[in-house]
């Protein structure tokens, strides 16, 4: 910019060669082109016989096309790295909403789901099987653990909110079915596995806030919904899955005898047991 | 610009040679700089995604299987805490229970700040060669199965205090074959760290471990 009139001219005329193709109006460059040529020659061997192999007007293919293909490399390589990189950093609950079916129970804001406080005594749920709600002051072991019988809701709730993904599947399915799930269970914390009175369908996956239901154990979108949410359906991150209940059958009055958590509030539970089934 | 300059083109566009290829030259260094500062800024943005562990890496897997490979061994420590009756044991469960607690949110830490999910759908050890095999019904070497568990707690007494130390015993020897092929195939001075501070913790418990099953067996 500070540079005098004149001395910018010649800028010009890589200007003029390198858009003014459709441009008319200057006239001069369009005509300088052929003479560009041939001054370039000329000054090559007069003057200085590096400058034309730098600039020379008229396309020097070779050395663009290299330059091209790097830089077409380079571009390629880091735009790979930004998106396997934005890939990996996406959000457990984007990844969530990509499984066809799931029910993000989350985003509807019921406040009966969304109830995290400690009750004794037998609760009821607005889904079946819950998803979140009010919660017995033990949660049920989780460790990878396979229940043969169906189990409290009131425990397994507490266990969706310290991060496990509960299995659920129709009572009375047959064996061999309930072994591909188990496989799924076994060994890993964060997991449980149990039968579900009821079920409408062959298999339902929980995680606190989200369902996903199918009739077939081998659906790939069950391993997606494990994959994407356990521990990190967490509500409250570092709380374990052992020192739970480890029995099966419904919830026994004000049971609350495992390692609970203080912040229970023992002084509401007698009010409310009468909650029903 | 390129409109600003088109029209001294006019006037004086015949003849300018030396300057002209200067100016090129010019132009030519400020583009590759702007080129050099935008692939500077990006490699930049990407570059901390090699330096940490990836998705798949050994350090990645570990902290993944030794997190749920912990987490049983506060399971039991956490048993055997609240059920016997011998205070060395109950200090040991203790002292194991609030360790292994601690290294699994170190571990988690690592791979929450590493942009990496605390889980992942790999086979347990696969980050481990020669790992097939070692993973029977899910388990990972050295973890107690759902029997010995439930037998454990119902256990009392000296039997309680035998079933834990003998269980611990085998999990930490799991345990520390995780931690020293993690040392060993990781160059993370993190991973390095840990894994060698838990291997010369259990190895020393494990003779504390022993001594004590001598005592329980004499009693």
């Amino acid at each position: 910019m500070s540079t005098p009139g004149p001395e910018r001219v010649p800028s010009t005329v890589k200007v003029g060669k390198t858009t003014g193709q459709g441009k008319p109006p200057t006239g001069k460059p369009g005509q300088n082109r052929p003479a560009g040529k041939g001054q370039a020659g000329k000054g090559g061997k007069g003057r200085k016989p590096v400058t034309p192999v730098k600039v020379s007007g008229g396309r020097n293919w070779g050395p663009i096309a290299v330059a091209g293909a790097v830089v077409l490399v380079a571009v390629g390589i880091i735009g790979y790295g930004v998106y396997a990189s934005v890939q990996g950093s996406r959000d457990w609950t984007e990844k969530m909403a990509d499984i066809q079916g799931v029910v993000d129970y989350r985003a509807q804001k019921n406040p009966q789901i969304d109830d995290r406080t400690h009750k004794d005594g037998a609760l009821t749920y607005v889904t079946s099987p819950p998803v979140g709600g009010a919660h017995n002051g033990t949660w049920q072991n989780c460790m990878g653990d396979v229940y043969s019988a169906p189990i409290a809701n009131e425990h397994a709730v507490h266990s969706l909110e310290h991060g496990a993904v509960w299995i659920t599947y129709k009572q009375g399915l047959a064996a061999d079915q309930v072994a591909t799930l188990q496989d799924k269970v076994e060994g890993k914390d964060y997991m449980l596995l149990s039968p579900y009175a009821g079920l409408d369908k062959n298999v339902s996956v929980q995680a606190w806030g989200y369902q996903l239901k199918t009739d077939d154990v081998n659906d790939g979108r069950i391993d997606d919904f494990i994959a994407a949410a356990r521990v990190k359906a967490s509500m409250e991150p570092g709380a374990g899955c052992s020192s739970g209940n480890t029995t099966t059958g419904p919830v026994t009055a004000a049971q609350n005898n495992g390692a609970t958590m203080p912040s229970a509030a023992p002084s509401n539970a007698a009010a409310v047991p009468s909650a029903g089934s | 610009m390129i409109r600003d300059l088109t029209t001294p083109d006019a006037d004086s566009a015949s003849g300018v040679t030396p300057t002209a290829d200067r100016q090129r030259f010019g132009y030519a260094a400020l583009a590759l700089l702007l080129v050099g500062i935008v692939l500077g800024a990006a490699i930049g943005l990407v570059i901390p995604q090699f330096r940490t562990p990836g998705d798949d890496s050994v350090e990645a897997g570990f902290f993944r299987d030794m997190s749920t490979h912990h987490a049983q061994a506060v399971e039991m420590s956490m048993i055997a805490h609240a059920g016997s009756a011998t205070p060395s044991i109950v200090t040991l469960s203790a002292d194991i229970a609030t360790t292994q607690q601690a290294q699994i949110g170190y571990m988690q830490a690592w791979l929450r700040d590493w942009d990496l999910s605390p889980t992942s759908d790999n086979t347990a050890m696969a980050w481990m060669p020669d790992s097939a095999g070692s993973v029977v019904n899910g388990l990972m070497p050295g973890m107690a199965n759902p029997e010995q568990l439930a037998s454990l707690r119902k256990a009392t007494g000296k039997d309680l205090d035998i079933q834990f130390l003998e269980l611990m015993r085998a999990h930490h020897l799991g345990g520390i074959h995780m931690a020293q092929e993690a040392e060993e195939l990781s160059d993370n001075k993190d991973v390095d760290w840990l894994a060698n501070s838990m291997v010369a913790a259990q190895q020393g418990e494990i003779q504390l471990i022993d001594d004590l099953l001598k005592q329980a067996r004499s009693s």
